[in-house]
């Protein structure tokens, strides 16, 4: 990429300023530090302009400035993103999309919502919440993260469970597309003709275009939820109970596993109430109808005992649920306390391998001489294990890179995934021929060239490149500046 | 091509197959046309090397192709440009891989859903997908994007399907999605074939998610007297917290003939939670002026059963809350046409309808599909022809018309995955 000279730069930044006005542009170095990387602070890259949009216009105009410049150009959300999918290529534009945070429209008739990519995932269900509504998927970050980000990332979460990850929940997008043009995929009805636009498009962190409109289902609240704690003493029993609750046809909305050293580090910093001296503890939730959830959660208690729980108990009142759900959705934060720094995996197994691949797990994080904390959507079989590690020690960064690798390595060779919900982005970019083949990646990289044929629109992700391989193992992975504060937390 | 050429093609298909499973006999051919359109030859591969290696051959004689699964929806789509080989995916019906615990399957393309939910009964695990009709097979489904009423709770293919192997038009054989429940990594290829009607590549296996079958199930009918009251009724369903497994519209075969329109729904979970949604259906039943009944589930409907050539199938998207002025809509469109009779049925829940015209000419048809694209286009809506006779399907587009930025990315797409345009050419959205 050739640099922009200073000239041209100073030209360019009139330009842009004068399609979204003044303050919607920075091209300061110390301005432009903050959108150097995403959750995943292992990749950094400055770009030569954050850029403001407030309309798909504006979207449009910035593209086809990038177009026609031939600078790269990548969307952003607000950053929560841990795969690096929204970093600049070394230069370019970044769209950041969070003054695009609108609620378009709801029609609770027909129950969906028109937004724009923008909104933070939880403000949605906030807004359609007094009548009864919320929208479904629910990253643990979806305090923050926006429904943008959630598209590029095909998002889930611990309630995708039962009710699906983002893809199951998008009815129609207008997308910007990689030349700058307004396209509307798909719509407010169920089905468009042609092929499945928004099903490949949803996932395709950031690689097709830029979502600037979606329209998204709202589902009813549920009538009764029901939240259950399983302790055990073993990591094995608590894998074997989500593989009976699986097996037995119960369908929790969320099975969610958290590990000793994750306890005592939640406990540390939140004090919900998890019991410090358990090897493991399920978090189990059912909803749907009042009748009938007894009858659901005792079968739940049952499988939990038959896989050797030494207590299982519901939990009394909503401040004890909201309290253990605490405990798991801010886990990551609470790291902290334990660890310097660590790295998030996010690999996906069939469930019934928990047992083996957790034993995996562990072996290989003891045998490169660091500890890990396992909290994850047990239910899905997407693990996360957090491999802790304190980077100004010489050689520990490498380690943990080459213990992920290892443990993606087995994930595939279980016959799953290397991620459940975080996506490929730059992290995982080089692990891809775990799963694909050769043949594989090429149609999928023809299928982007239909997308994006001049490669300009979020380059250098998902795939496998020399520029990547070279980066993984030898760039320091290092928290953020505010991480350091206290002042921000990876999700 | 020669005759010579010709034999030596099927010498090539047989060299990759075996002898008995390919096909070049006239009789035998015309079994396998597609509207009419008589193939040159029909070949029968047993695994997916076999079908990759009939791709192959199919890539250098430069043939064009149709998969096929049972044949059961070969009336979806326009007429084919030109047809050489029919691949017969029937061979292929094997169940690779049934992870039960894991709640899992992997299954050749050619297996019949029937066959593989009869299969799944034993664990009491099924595919929900319920298109009407007893052939379909589960590749055959996902091409065609069939679906049935069970489609409210449990998503279509679109939904279930996690990993798919499919053979290019080059022969390569080539994998997408995963085997496990939840997925992000690389491109969701497997949702770009739900739908397309093997115009992107011929599925060899499928990877699905399968659920439980819930323990308990029962089905309330209830007779409304007018679009308006079972507007309200599908309203108050919709905004309550009930949690049906379907909820449709049906015409009055089904008891109910004093009625106008009957309201189906029905309640999957443990019983005592059936019975509790049953009662409360009963009082929502009666504020819109209805009555529920218990009865027997029974989702297929007179559209769906209406037999014949002569018979034409509609498909119409519009909105749950548009049921009333999309009924209308549709009584309007197909009173235009003379002498029809013609049946109406929906996934109301969804706000997706059917429709069967029989007894008419293609002429008619065609109008009254014209007037209705006009007249539901405006919300947004469409019609698609979903089956009928050739006649009517060269006479109006199956698919209707596609905005053209969508039908630019969607060219770009075909172009990827089949450059030549061998795989079904002219059958899909404006002539793919």
């Amino acid at each position: 990429m050739a640099t922009l000279t200073a000239d041209r730069k100073r030209a360019l930044r009139t330009e842009l300023e004068g399609m979204l006005g003044r303050g919607a542009v920075l091209s300061d170095p110390d301005e432009l530090l903050v959108y150097e990387s995403d959750g995943l602070t292992l990749f950094r890259a400055l770009a030569d302009f954050v850029v403001f949009p407030q309309s798909a216009e504006h979207v449009s105009a910035v593209v086809k400035l990038a177009h026609r410049e031939g600078l790269p150009f990548v969307a952003r959300g607000a950053g929560t993103g841990l795969s690096g999918g929204c970093l600049p290529a070394e230069g370019g534009i970044v769209l950041s999309l969070m003054r695009m945070n609108r609620v378009l429209e709801v029609d609770y008739d027909n129950q969906l919502a028109v937004v724009e990519p923008g909104l933070v995932n939880l403000h949605l269900s906030w807004k359609v919440g007094p009548k009864g509504y919320y929208y479904a998927p629910d990253p643990s970050s979806q305090q923050a993260c926006t429904i943008g980000g959630n598209i590029a990332n095909n998002s889930g979460g611990p309630h995708t469970l039962k009710y699906g990850v983002t893809t199951n929940h998008v009815l129609g997008l207008e997308v910007v597309m990689p030349d700058g043009e307004i396209v509307w995929l798909g719509g407010k009805t169920r089905e468009s003709q042609g092929y499945d636009l928004i099903g490949v498009f949803v996932g395709s962190e950031g690689t097709f275009g830029i979502a600037t409109k979606i329209v998204v289902r709202i589902l009813k609240k549920p009538q009764a939820v029901k939240t259950v704690l399983a302790v055990f003493d073993e990591v094995d029993q608590a894998s074997a109970a989500v593989s009976e609750i699986i097996a037995r046809g119960l369908v929790p909305a969320a099975v969610e596993m958290i590990d000793q050293l994750t306890i005592g580090a939640v406990e540390d910093a939140f004090g919900c109430g998890y019991p410090r001296d358990a090897a493991a503890a399920l978090l189990v939730e059912l909803d749907g109808l009042a009748i009938g959830i007894e009858t659901q959660a005792e079968r739940i208690v049952a499988a939990c005992r038959d896989s050797g729980a030494r207590e299982v108990r519901t939990a009394k009142d909503e401040a004890e649920r909201q309290l253990l759900w605490k405990g798991r959705k801010s886990a990551f934060g609470a790291y902290g306390r334990v660890s310097p720094a660590y790295m998030v995996m996010d690999g996906v197994i069939p469930r019934t391998r928990l047992p083996y691949v957790l034993r995996r797990v562990n072996e290989i994080v003891d045998a490169h001489g660091l500890r890990v904390g396992n909290v994850f959507h047990a239910g899905d079989g997407n693990l996360h294990p957090n491999i802790l590690y304190d980077p100004r020690k010489p050689g520990e960064e490498a380690r943990v890179v080459a213990a992920g690798a290892e443990i993606m390595k087995v994930c595939a060779e279980v016959g799953g995934s290397i991620s459940g919900e975080h996506g490929i982005g730059l992290e995982k970019a080089d692990f891809m021929p775990f799963i694909f083949s050769a043949a594989d990646l090429a149609l999928m990289q023809r299928l982007k060239h239909a997308f994006n044929p001049q490669g300009l629109c979020n380059p250098g992700k998902v795939f496998p490149t020399r520029k990547s391989c070279g980066e993984a193992g030898a760039v320091a992975y290092r928290p953020h500046a505010i991480e350091e504060q206290g002042l921000a937390q990876r999700f | 091509m020669s005759a010579v050429a010709s034999r030596s093609v099927a010498a090539a298909l047989r060299s990759v197959t075996a002898a008995d499973r390919v096909r070049d006999e006239r009789a035998a051919l015309e079994t396998f046309a597609v509207d009419a359109i008589v193939p040159r030859w029909v070949a029968r591969p047993v695994s997916v090397d076999e079908l990759a290696a009939v791709m192959t051959v199919a890539a250098e004689e430069r043939l064009i192709v149709a998969p096929r699964g049972s044949g059961s929806a070969l009336d979806l789509g326009a007429p084919p440009a030109r047809l050489d080989l029919v691949v017969d995916l029937s061979g292929l019906d094997a169940i690779v891989e049934h992870n039960a615990d894991d709640l899992t399957v992997t299954v050749q393309a050619g297996r019949s859903l029937h066959a593989l939910n009869r299969y799944l009964l034993a664990h009491r695990q099924f595919l929900p997908l319920d298109p009407p009709g007893e052939a379909h097979t589960v590749g055959g489904t996902a091409a065609a994007g069939l679906s049935g009423p069970l489609r409210f709770r449990y998503g279509t293919m679109r939904d279930l399907l996690l990993g798919v192997r499919f053979v290019q038009a080059d022969g390569v054989v080539t994998w997408g999605g995963s085997k496990v429940v939840k997925s992000v990594t690389g491109y969701d290829v497997p949702k770009l074939m739900v739908g397309a009607l093997g115009t992107l590549g011929v599925l060899g296996e499928l990877t699905l998610r399968l659920h439980s079958l819930p323990e308990a199930e029962r089905t309330w009918l209830v007779a409304v007297p007018s679009a308006a009251a079972a507007q309200a009724l599908v309203a108050s369903i919709l905004d309550s917290t009930l949690q049906p497994n379907r909820i449709e519209l049906n015409d009055h075969t089904l008891g109910a003939a004093d009625a106008p329109l009957a309201v189906l729904v029905s309640f999957g979970s443990v019983m005592e939670a059936v019975v509790e949604q049953g009662e409360r259906l009963a009082r929502l039943a009666r504020d819109a002026g209805g009555e529920a009944r218990a009865v027997s589930g029974e989702w297929t409907t007179a559209s769906d059963r209406v037999a014949g050539d002569r018979r034409t199938t509609l498909r119409v998207g519009s909105l749950p809350a548009r049921l009333r002025s999309t009924f209308e809509t549709l009584r309007r469109a197909l009173g235009r046409i003379a002498g029809a009779r013609s049946t109406l049925g929906a996934h109301t829940g969804l706000g997706l309808w059917r429709v069967t015209i029989d007894g008419a000419t293609p002429e008619a048809i065609a109008t009254a599909v014209a007037w209705l694209r006009d007249a539901v286009a405006e919300h947004g809506g469409y019609v698609v022809v979903t089956g009928g006779p050739v006649a009517v399907r060269r006479r109006v587009d199956p698919w209707g018309p596609i905005a053209p930025d969508a039908l630019a990315l969607m060219r770009a797409i075909k172009t990827t995955f089949d450059p030549d345009a061998r795989l079904n050419p002219g059958r899909f959205v404006s002539g793919l």
